[in-house]
């Protein structure tokens, strides 16, 4: 296989919560059907190796206790880093607390912030609102064409967008990034955040898809060959009749 | 006995009465009656017995399962909660049923299994008295209920500190058990393996990755399963305690046994523990801990260990036109890889039905389904014949054995549980059906109109 995408799965150890690797399968997955490589670099604590050029960057969600430990490291190594990714048009999925953390801070209840990376412009405030369930919501395409996503939510904390970004979707059933303006997760550049968590591409291979398009053709300047994703549409149209919608 | 607690005995034998007469099964009803009328009542019934409490994420039914095949085999006699009704209301029923009507306990010991979260409520009244409480570990659960792991060790942690007295009995290779050493206790006691499980175990899925004292990263001179093993932390010294029992060396595995070698209080002790899988070694050791702490003499443990033949709720054969049909319960990721293991010893030629549901009771977030390293069995699962996917959530269990490399020609999705059984009937293989809490209470219901069953004894 002479092409190969380069996913970066970043803090693969700490933000590891809810089966989050289940998206670095699903991206792996769908491009060795495709007859394409990939190569995943795991990446912790420490000094990035700017060497290394990664087309798609992924950040998952964790445990509090453990969020707590890599606040330091993010500005220590990896703030100039990832904001330059940003900038350049790196494909970029952010879940839950890694879509947090993409944001500019956390506001705990007594005002006290934690910073974060700042690469988007999004906010995060805490709330004593458990927005925890199934939800689905509707995706927009760069030309128009739309398709629902259907994942769990699990967050006490209310993400507020600025000017600079556009929500991933609009809730249809849920709560989203605050359960109050209908909007969910956050588009910026070729960064997708959502607080879809856990395994959101298996089931979602159209959005799969939509980031492995974006960086195949980054890479490449072609467009990535289709692939079917019939077992895929069968679980997402199966928990979606079950919601109701 | 105070009048209101005796009373109170009175009323939940009473309910008890009335709902065997309804013909229902309940067993946390009586005991929500009697706290109505008396809410400090285990503190008056606990008084003349011994207590053992069983909690943790895995292994609690099973555990207690054994622990109570060795006090009867002390000669001694013993009370349990009915496996399941694990929480206050089920442990006050079974004290309640064990009583006299004046309100006194005769039989030696209340072996109480304990709900994590309810472990508080359980034990506050007995305050001094004399208990002995089994950690068996702490893994992820159902994320939706406790949030994160230290949540369940706070919990944990929140209950025992009720029991300044207490014998604590820890899984000395779990970093987050082990760390409730520091809470106020009379004696402590430690069981574990003392070296790798099986070859070349991997440490991919940890629930415990980061020291708990001082957040480093946790070092490992080896590996069990999960995050247990021989851990270590660089920077505070906190590390793995040198276990009284100790497995030091698994001589055989066979289908549903394994032989093993411990170190039993500095005495090496050869058994077979009947039981299928690496996990209830573990069970099987802190059963053993606590035999030998209520002075049950090593030959004796080692005939108990012999003699588990007992049904188990997590595995369960029943006959199906004469095709074995092997039951097993799965609760979360560290439980569900364990029994991958166990299929990988099989090498399954027959069929696999996978079921999942999104109940309250399985957990409402199914994520989880992507840290079981379903990957492992992908080789020696390829001589099956086919897997069937049953169940709320069977399309997201059949899209995560796709995305495992499985061989997609073989699946098919059965969410209808007496055509299911209808064509496991009629292929007559063995069938190996890997089930959710409620999808497995579902599918015997189903199954009961087939074949006869035993009443349901798993939690």
């Amino acid at each position: 296989m002479d092409r190969e995408l380069h996913i970066c799965h970043l803090y693969y150890d700490i933000l590891n919560l809810y089966g989050d690797n289940g998206n670095i399968r699903t991206l792996e997955k769908r491009l060795a059907w495709r007859g394409i490589g990939s190569k995943v670099t795991q990446l912790s604590f420490g000094e990035v190796n700017r060497d290394e050029d990664y087309d798609i960057i992924f950040i998952g969600g964790g445990q509090d206790f453990e969020q707590e430990i890599l606040v330091k490291d993010l500005f220590d190594y990896k703030e100039q880093w990832l904001k330059e990714e940003i900038e350049k048009g790196t494909v970029i999925l952010g879940i839950c607390g890694g879509y947090q953390m993409l944001g500019k801070y956390y506001e705990a209840a007594d005002g006290t912030r934690v910073d974060f990376l700042g690469g988007i412009d999004v906010y995060t405030t805490a709330s004593n609102k458990r927005m925890i369930g199934n939800f689905v919501y509707e995706y927009t395409k760069e030309n128009g064409e739309t398709f629902p996503i259907v994942g769990f939510e699990n967050h006490n904390g209310q993400t507020w967008l600025g000017d600079g970004v556009k929500p991933m979707g609009k809730i249809i059933k849920g709560y989203g990034n605050n359960g109050e303006d209908g909007t969910e997760g956050a588009r910026y550049k070729n960064v997708f955040a959502t607080y879809s968590h856990g395994p959101l591409l298996p089931k979602n291979a159209r959005i799969a898809d939509e980031l492995l398009e974006i960086a195949y053709e980054r890479k490449y300047g072609e467009q990535l060959p289709p692939l079917e994703h019939e077992m895929e549409d069968a679980a997402l149209n199966d928990i979606k009749q079950q919601l109701g919608c | 006995m105070s009048a209101r607690a005796t009373i109170a005995v009175w009323a939940g034998k009473f309910t008890t009465k009335l709902l065997r007469l309804a013909g229902s099964g309940g067993t946390s009803l009586p005991g929500k009656v009697v706290l109505k009328i008396c809410p400090d009542i285990l503190g008056h019934l606990a008084k003349d017995v011994k207590i053992i409490c069983v909690t943790g994420t895995n292994g609690k039914t099973t555990t207690c399962h054994i622990i109570r095949d060795m006090i009867e085999a002390e000669g001694k006699t013993v009370f349990c909660n009915d496996a399941g009704a694990n929480l206050l209301g089920g442990v006050v029923s079974a004290f309640v049923g064990a009583a006299t009507l004046g309100g006194r306990i005769k039989t030696d010991y209340a072996l109480l299994e304990c709900d994590e979260a309810a472990l508080k409520s359980i034990v506050e009244h007995f305050g001094q008295l004399d208990v002995t409480a089994v950690v068996t570990n702490v893994f992820r659960d159902q994320l939706d209920r406790y949030g994160e792991v230290l949540t369940t060790v706070n919990k944990i942690r929140a209950g025992l500190s009720q029991l300044p007295n207490v014998k604590l009995v820890l899984n000395a290779d779990c970093s987050l058990t082990s760390s409730l050493s520091d809470l106020p206790h009379s004696e402590i006691h430690y069981f574990g393996v003392n070296g790798p499980l099986y070859e070349g175990t991997s440490s991919d899925i940890s629930d415990a990755v980061y020291c708990i004292h001082c957040k480093t990263k946790y070092q490992y001179h080896y590996h069990t399963f999960g995050h247990l093993g021989g851990f270590y932390c660089e920077k505070c010294g906190y590390h793995r305690q040198e276990p009284e029992v100790a497995l030091t060396k698994v001589i055989e595995w066979k289908d549903a046994s394994s032989v093993i070698e411990m170190d039993v209080f500095g005495q090496k002790l050869e058994a077979e523990v009947m039981l299928p899988g690496g996990y209830n070694l573990y069970n099987a050791l802190a059963a053993t801990e606590v035999a030998h702490l209520i002075g049950l003499p090593n030959e004796q443990i080692a005939k108990v260990l012999g003699g588990l033949t007992t049904h188990f709720g997590r595995m369960e054969q029943v006959m199906l036109n004469n095709a074995p049909l092997h039951l097993v319960l799965v609760k979360n990721p560290a439980g569900f890889n364990e029994v991958l293991q166990f299929l990988i010893q099989q090498k399954p030629t027959g069929n696999i039905v996978f079921g999942l549901n999104d109940n309250y009771a399985d957990g409402k977030d199914i994520s989880w389904i992507y840290d079981v390293e379903f990957e492992r069995l992908t080789q020696a699962a390829s001589g099956a014949k086919h897997f069937y996917f049953t169940g709320k959530r069977a399309y997201d269990m059949q899209l995560r054995l796709k995305y495992a490399d499985f061989d997609t020609s073989k699946f098919s999705v059965e969410k209808d549980y007496k055509t299911l059984i209808t064509q496991l009937q009629q292929s007559r293989q063995e069938t190996f059906l890997v089930l959710s809490y409620t999808c497995m209470l579902e599918f015997r219901d189903k199954l009961a109109e087939f074949v006869p069953l035993k009443k349901y004894d798993a939690s």
